[in-house]
């Protein structure tokens, strides 16, 4: 028999350790991070908890912005994806549903600088309002915070919920259709069993954004009663250096995400909580007739100028300050504020989209090593514990740990990328999962029988057909540390910003045409970001196979 | 000599389990004959080592292959279909059987160029499996195997579906490799291909 060469690699710990390590390092990690905060929290605290009124009413606030944010996101997007859904011919519909991506990776904090320029006190919208319809409102506190969340979640939670509607089973949809169900009974019969198993997982999800959001608060919000408990754990933590506060806030927070998510997974925690980015379609009676389209058109062309209006302000406003933001003065140097942010961003986004992205890869490998369910449980409860466990409060934990230490700023913005690449790990995951699992199992038991193995199999099986995936992912996962605001000014020194961070202070010090421009900048990177990751993922496959199709169709077959 | 001695397996589910036993001789070809779902690609696959069998051996030149992985026994299989890597090419596909990493000398590429040309696929080398017929793909697979050079080959329905060019140049070229000494399990439906191929046959 000859002896056939053996792949590098290929021992089965090579699948199963590094990603264990990695799981078992973020499980330690969080473990280190609760435990030191419960140890500040010391027990005869929490009975400052409800003695105390900031904290009583900061904790309230945070539950009520929160739970509003969540009832007003989904009041829109349940009737937005059902329009969705039934419209599938509708002009721009393609571009509607790329335009509620966005919101993924667009940072709260640009996203805010747009709201204000529409809505603010100088705003396009509030003018029109005020001089028609005589009625003003103020940006600043409840009705901006709820007014952002909504923006970021509703598209969020619309694309989940069209995925949900789409993917009803055909039998039925094709039953309804034959019956000619109108609008009502075509939401008993066929949208509501679609959408309500996903209904849980999404209010917890979106009510985590909202509850843990930071940038938002932090610029909309203001005084003790606009402060949500991520914001004063800040404040306790930057300001008043009240480590046993924050403490006790992050338990509290904890203590509400933690008991949201044990309640959603025991009433069915949908398992996509990432709009798939491929929408199959299909028609029903319910949207065919002309006035049908006619408001659903109009609907969803108010939903398609809510979102784009403060996309529209950042590119209108940041457009003329772009030229001075880069060349001050009619200087020809490089303004080196603004360079220097953006070198800093990149030295922390890229790291950190490469480190979650290999993380993903190597926690993934290992599930799928082992037959063993207590290691596909860690690899699985990693997975979400950025998100059961909120980073700022992981943060807060960490930065108790490590305080005597964290002496020079560069080990806080290793500690930044870190957590920033933690962060990004539920979504990096849950875009890599299928595609790596997807390997057939014929072409599982030809690698096998070949000796594919190891390097061999992740060279010439994985990654050709993860090129695209991985790149997206990296794409998000930069993209989302690029745009991080909490851990950064938790961590950051002010003197040393990163573009969010710069951002903020702009905004803070009525710099309003700086801010556009840095707003507008960071926007266009992130456009620049993700298309050279969409070039690298383009495999050249795809690309011949289509050069090559028309050949193959003309020549006939000679077998 | 291959053996396989009381080799015992079942489904789970399944109430009455196979029991398998037959021996073959290089330079032989045995078919297996059975109606569909007596057990043939069973077989096939606990030989290649796909399945675990609950008792019995298979022997190899005296030496048992029972815990062997299926990188280490020495054979290759044919399947009716999905032979083939979709997303790679035909000289990929080829050349990972000849080195499962494609670490190929030039006498190795070489080989595959010719052994293209011999079957009537040269230019074909760039294309996608999926660019190819029936009877092409079924072709790179046999090559594959053949240039993997083990000497037993499985072959799970290898020519059904093809027409009937295909398939006299693929038992064509099953011929030569039993010339060649090489030892192979068939399973077919066809009558034709257990007169034209096989030595002698097992009952399942």
């Amino acid at each position: 028999m000859k002896l056939r060469p053996t792949a590098p690699f290929s021992h089965p710990a090579w699948r199963l350790l590094p990603g264990l390590g990695i799981a078992s390092a973020l499980l330690l990690l969080a473990t280190a991070g609760l435990g030191a905060l419960l140890w500040e929290a010391s027990l005869p605290d929490v009975s400052q908890l409800w003695g105390s009124r900031y904290l009583r009413t900061v904790i309230t606030f945070t539950v009520w912005q929160a739970f509003l944010s969540v009832l007003l996101s989904l009041l829109v997007a349940v009737p937005v994806a059902r329009m969705l859904a039934r419209q599938p011919a509708f002009p721009g519909r393609g571009g509607l549903l790329r335009l509620m991506e966005l919101s993924l990776v667009l940072p709260s904090i640009v996203a805010v600088s747009g709201l204000v320029s529409v809505y603010g006190r100088q705003g396009w919208f509030t003018g029109i309002a005020s001089d028609w319809l005589n009625v003003s409102w103020n940006i600043y506190g409840i009705n901006g915070i709820v007014l952002a969340h909504v923006f970021f979640n509703a598209p969020l939670a619309a694309r989940i919920l069209l995925q949900a509607i789409e993917s009803a089973p055909a039998s039925q949809r094709r039953a309804a259709a034959q019956l000619g169900l109108g609008r009502w009974w075509y939401w008993r019969a066929v949208e509501w069993p679609a959408v309500r198993p996903v209904l849980p997982g999404l209010a917890a999800l979106v009510f985590t954004l909202c509850f843990t959001s930071f940038a938002i608060v932090m610029t909309l919000g203001g005084g003790p009663s606009a402060t949500t408990i991520e914001v004063a754990i800040y404040q306790a933590l930057r300001f008043e250096f009240d480590g046993s506060q924050a403490a006790l806030l992050a338990v509290v927070q904890l203590l509400i995400c933690g008991f949201l998510w044990w309640l959603a997974a025991r009433y069915g925690l949908t398992a996509s909580l990432l709009p798939d980015r491929r929408v199959a379609s299909h028609s029903s009676r319910a949207g065919r007739s002309f006035w049908s389209r006619l408001t659903d058109g109009l609907a969803l062309g108010v939903f398609a100028l809510f979102l784009v209006m403060p996309l529209a302000a950042i590119l209108l406003r940041g457009l003329p300050g772009m030229g001075s933001a880069f060349f001050p003065q009619g200087s020809f140097s490089v303004n080196p504020a603004l360079l220097d942010a953006t070198l800093r961003s990149l030295a922390i986004a890229l790291p950190a989209g490469l480190m979650s992205v290999g993380a993903a890869l190597l926690i993934l490998a290992s599930g799928t090593a082992t037959s063993r369910s207590t290691i596909r449980r860690v690899t699985d409860v990693t997975a979400y514990l950025p998100l059961m466990i909120p980073p700022l409060v992981l943060g807060t934990g960490l930065f108790l740990l490590f305080r005597p230490s964290l002496g020079n700023s560069s080990e806080g913005l290793v500690l930044v990328t870190l957590i920033n690449a933690m962060m990004a790990l539920p979504f990096v995951l849950q875009m890599l999962r299928g595609p790596l699992g997807r390997l057939d199992s014929a072409s599982r038991q030809q690698a096998d029988q070949l000796g594919i193995l190891g390097w061999y199999r992740w060279r010439w099986l994985h990654w050709p057909r993860m090129r695209r995936p991985l790149a997206l992912s990296m794409a998000y996962g930069t993209g989302l540390s690029l745009g991080d605001f909490g851990v950064i000014a938790l961590f950051g020194s002010p003197g040393q910003p990163t573009l969010p961070v710069l951002l903020y202070q702009q905004l803070g010090s009525y710099r309003v045409d700086a801010a556009a421009a840095t707003g507008l900048w960071l926007v266009l990177l992130l456009l620049l970001l993700f298309s050279v990751f969409n070039l690298l993922g383009a495999s050249r496959l795809s690309l011949r196979r289509t050069a090559n199709s028309p050949r193959t169709v003309q020549e006939p077959e000679h077998a | 000599m291959l053996e396989v001695k009381n080799l015992v397996f079942a489904y789970s589910g399944q109430t009455d389990p196979w029991s398998f036993q037959f021996a073959a001789a290089p330079g032989q070809c045995i078919a297996i004959h059975g109606a569909s779902g007596s057990g043939k690609s069973t077989l096939l696959n606990l030989l290649a080592g796909f399945l675990e069998p609950r008792s019995g051996d298979i022997l190899w030149q005296q030496e048992s292959l029972r815990n062997c992985p299926p990188w280490h026994r020495p054979m290759t299989s044919v399947f009716q279909e999905h032979n083939l890597f979709e997303h790679l090419n035909v000289e990929t596909n080829i050349g990972l059987g000849i080195h499962p990493g494609l670490k190929l000398t030039p006498q190795d590429r070489q080989a595959i160029r010719e052994a293209l040309q011999s079957v009537g696929l040269e230019g074909f080398s760039k294309r996608l499996p999926g660019d190819l017929s029936g009877g092409q793909r079924q072709r790179v697979a046999l090559l594959r195997a053949i240039l993997r050079r083990q000497p037993i080959l499985l072959l799970d329905e290898p020519l059904t579906g093809l027409d009937r060019e295909a398939r006299d140049t693929l038992r064509q070229l099953l011929l030569e490799q039993k010339a060649k000494g090489v030892l192979m399990v068939l399973a077919s439906h066809d009558e034709d291909d257990r007169r034209i191929l096989a030595d002698s046959t097992y009952n399942l």
